[in-house]
């Protein structure tokens, strides 16, 4: 019965194939769009993951504000407003017996000058030597400041970075601008899979570490310090330490619950709801364009349906139910949905390809969004041609065949 | 026991003052194996009749009974089986779906039935071959002429075997030649034994029925067997009717001249005024009188 009904159903769309195409692509826009955006967050949330894995589990990452686990909207709130660490909270927490060293990540500028040209979606950090053995990434050239050079103007630049404003070249010793001030290049990163904070969109390629005293004549003293890394001895409890942090910052910030500690363990789950949280809104506003395109399948069907009235006549005197003219063009909206959602999907990975070739954007479609995408298009199928096929379905014999 | 018995079967179209009154407590029975012509005038409820015995209309009133079963007031589901199973339609525009080619036309109650494609296929072949339409299994139905289309609609109508077919009006797009052919596959079916009801307004088909009924104004005025080769008596009073005038005609002629009146007066005037007046004032009489 089915069989037949595909047949059909087919040779009827293939009657009015332009028709059937454009009907199709509301369905191909909204199932690619949703895919995509959906990938995007994967990708995103895969990256994330990798930087925190490749921080180790001994690291503990203080945050301003107070994440909850549940609102992770609110969290991103509190990571526009302005910092609550000082940089004599990160004195405070070196003092813990089990922590072996801290970094804080000072943000200082977006734009970066090299005589003519210039970048500006880059992230400038001000950052203590430690950070070099914190962030476990491997260096391609020079070396990362230490200690010493904490009050010359250095600079340990991304691999973006370094190709965008220096070519192939090695550019260990080449100067460049922050903020009208000369930085040497110090070092350059390998490049990195990962975007470096696990909370900011930051990638490490496109990120500049300036030491801690150059960042905060940049600034002026005002320091914003996003975050800050706590690597502890291998071997320490972590939870005690996490509960000494605690203790240290609040005596800092006079009893105020304005900051966070998190675990390596709390780090993954933060970022995997917030990455979540902004993947589920964007989604959503995807899934409208899935709306669209099921009220235009609607559309079509009922126009199909008052087209074919002596069709629908003819077939039930020579003996149709009810059930199977209905079947019929139910059959007529499923091929059409999902047929949108198969080519929605192709093309989700088109949109795939040219983002991993010509963006820095890596998105992973997976096998439970493929999954989603299919019955979601099956079911958009279902619901959007109920109504033409019940229309269908319930026309009188003898009128359908005196229409013309 | 008759094969199709109707009891005082009325059908009302419409409410209130829209209301028309199709069929009049109509009683009819029809044994197996009769070829049997209904003639009437257009809106005398030939049409109405045909659609109730096949189940394609519910009555309003009274009881139709298929070989023995009352079946006017099953479910419309139901109704759609028994129409498959025991009912075949030939209609006067073939009716054939433009989509499909003759073979899938033909096996299409098959399928509804649940049948596989396969012995569709070979069904379908078999009654084509019957009907002479072998070498057309395969033509669209734009590509037939209108008795090859006709031939085709009734393959339909056998494949399964039907015990009634019905054809309204079956010849009414023909030409005389395809109109021959037609009926005689017809009669040639009706010889194997079947049941045919055929509505007409040609009392030469009356030759091939073995009886024929006579509607007006939703009730049957005559009922006559005829031997076969002939046609009916009273088909053939209606073929060489000369009109006639009654009292009726008389006065409806004279209220039109009494419209005509104020028309003329109106033209006169019209007239003097506007000198393309009379053309459009004759135009109109002219349509006033044809109607």
């Amino acid at each position: 019965m089915w069989n037949g009904n595909f047949k059909t159903s087919l040779a009827s769309l293939r009657d009015s194939r332009w028709r059937t195409f454009f009907t199709m692509m509301g369905i191909i826009i909204g199932i690619s769009s949703v895919v995509t955006v959906v990938s995007l967050g994967e990708g995103l949330k895969y990256q994330i993951t990798a930087q925190i894995n490749q921080l180790g589990p001994n690291v503990l990452t203080v945050r301003p504000g107070k994440l909850t686990s549940t609102g992770s909207l609110s969290s991103l709130y509190s990571f526009l407003a302005p910092s609550t660490l000082t940089p004599k909270d990160a004195s405070g927490l070196r003092s813990i017996s089990s922590v072996r060293n801290v970094a804080p990540v000072e943000f200082v500028t977006s734009s970066v000058r090299d005589g003519n040209s210039q970048l500006d979606n880059v992230f400038v950090a001000g950052s203590s030597s430690n950070l070099g053995t914190i962030l476990n990434q491997p260096i391609a050239y020079g070396g990362f400041f230490s200690d010493s050079d904490q009050t010359d103007n250095f600079a340990v630049i991304g691999s973006a970075v370094a190709a965008n404003l220096f070519g192939e070249f090695n550019p260990v010793g080449e100067t460049m601008q922050i903020d009208g001030q000369d930085f040497v290049v110090h070092g350059v990163f390998t490049p990195s899979s990962g975007s470096l904070l696990s909370l900011s969109q930051a990638d490490l390629n496109s990120s500049i570490f300036i030491p801690t005293t150059a960042a905060e004549s940049l600034t002026g003293g005002r320091t914003n310090i996003l975050q800050i890394f706590v690597q502890l001895r291998p071997g320490s409890d972590v939870n005690s330490s996490v509960a000494q942090a605690n203790r240290i910052l609040s005596q800092n910030h006079g009893g105020a619950n304005d900051f966070t500690v998190l675990k390596h363990s709390q780090l993954l789950g933060v970022s995997d709801q917030l990455v979540n949280a902004a993947t589920r809104f964007i989604s959503g506003i995807a899934a409208i364009s899935l709306l669209v395109g099921g009220i235009g399948i609607m559309n079509i069907l009922l126009v199909s349906v008052s087209e074919r009235t002596r069709e629908i006549g003819i077939r039930k005197a020579i003996g149709a139910t009810n059930r199977q003219i209905l079947n019929q063009f139910l059959a007529e909206g499923l091929i059409l949905s999902i047929g949108g959602g198969i080519i929605g999907i192709g093309f989700s990975y088109l949109i795939n390809l040219l983002l991993r070739l010509y963006s820095g954007w890596k998105p992973i479609i997976s096998l439970p969004v493929l999954f989603l995408a299919v019955s979601v298009s099956v079911a958009a199928g279902i619901i959007f041609s109920l109504a033409p096929a019940f229309k269908a379905a319930r026309k009188d014999p003898i009128d359908a065949l005196r229409s013309s | 026991m008759a094969l199709i018995q109707l009891e005082e079967v009325s059908k009302l179209y419409g409410f209130g003052d829209a209301a028309t009154l199709a069929l009049d407590e109509v009683s009819l029975s029809v044994d197996k194996g009769e070829f049997m012509a209904v003639m009437g005038p257009s809106g005398s409820g030939k049409t109405t009749l045909m659609n109730i015995i096949g189940l394609l209309d519910k009555p309003t009133h009274g009881n139709y009974y298929l070989d023995g079963r009352l079946v006017s007031r099953l479910s419309s589901n139901r109704q759609a089986k028994l129409r498959r199973d025991s009912i075949g339609f030939v209609f006067q525009f073939y009716n054939l779906l433009p989509r499909l080619n003759v073979l899938d036309n033909v096996a299409l109650p098959l399928a509804y039935k649940g049948m596989t494609p396969v012995r569709r296929a070979k069904r379908a072949g078999d009654i084509l071959e019957l009907v002479g339409m072998h070498d057309r299994e395969y033509f669209y139905p734009y590509q037939l002429s209108g008795g090859q289309a006709q031939r085709a609609a009734i393959a339909r109508a056998l494949i399964n075997n039907p015990s009634i077919i019905i054809a309204d009006e079956p010849t009414g797009n023909l030409d005389s030649q395809d109109s021959r052919v037609v009926m005689e596959l017809l009669s040639e079916i009706h010889r194997q034994g079947n049941t045919i009801l055929l509505v007409t307004h040609n009392p030469e088909l009356t030759r091939y029925a073995g009886r024929v009924i006579y509607m007006y104004d939703g009730t049957i005025v005559g009922d006559e067997k005829t031997p076969l080769g002939q046609m009916a008596r009273h088909a053939r009073r209606i073929f060489f009717r000369k009109p006639r005038t009654t009292e009726d005609d008389i006065t409806a002629g004279v209220s039109a001249m009494l419209k005509e009146i104020p028309d003329r007066a109106v033209t006169s005037q019209t007239k003097r005024r506007k000198p393309r007046g009379k053309k459009r004032g004759l135009k109109r009489r002219v349509t006033r009188s044809r109607r």
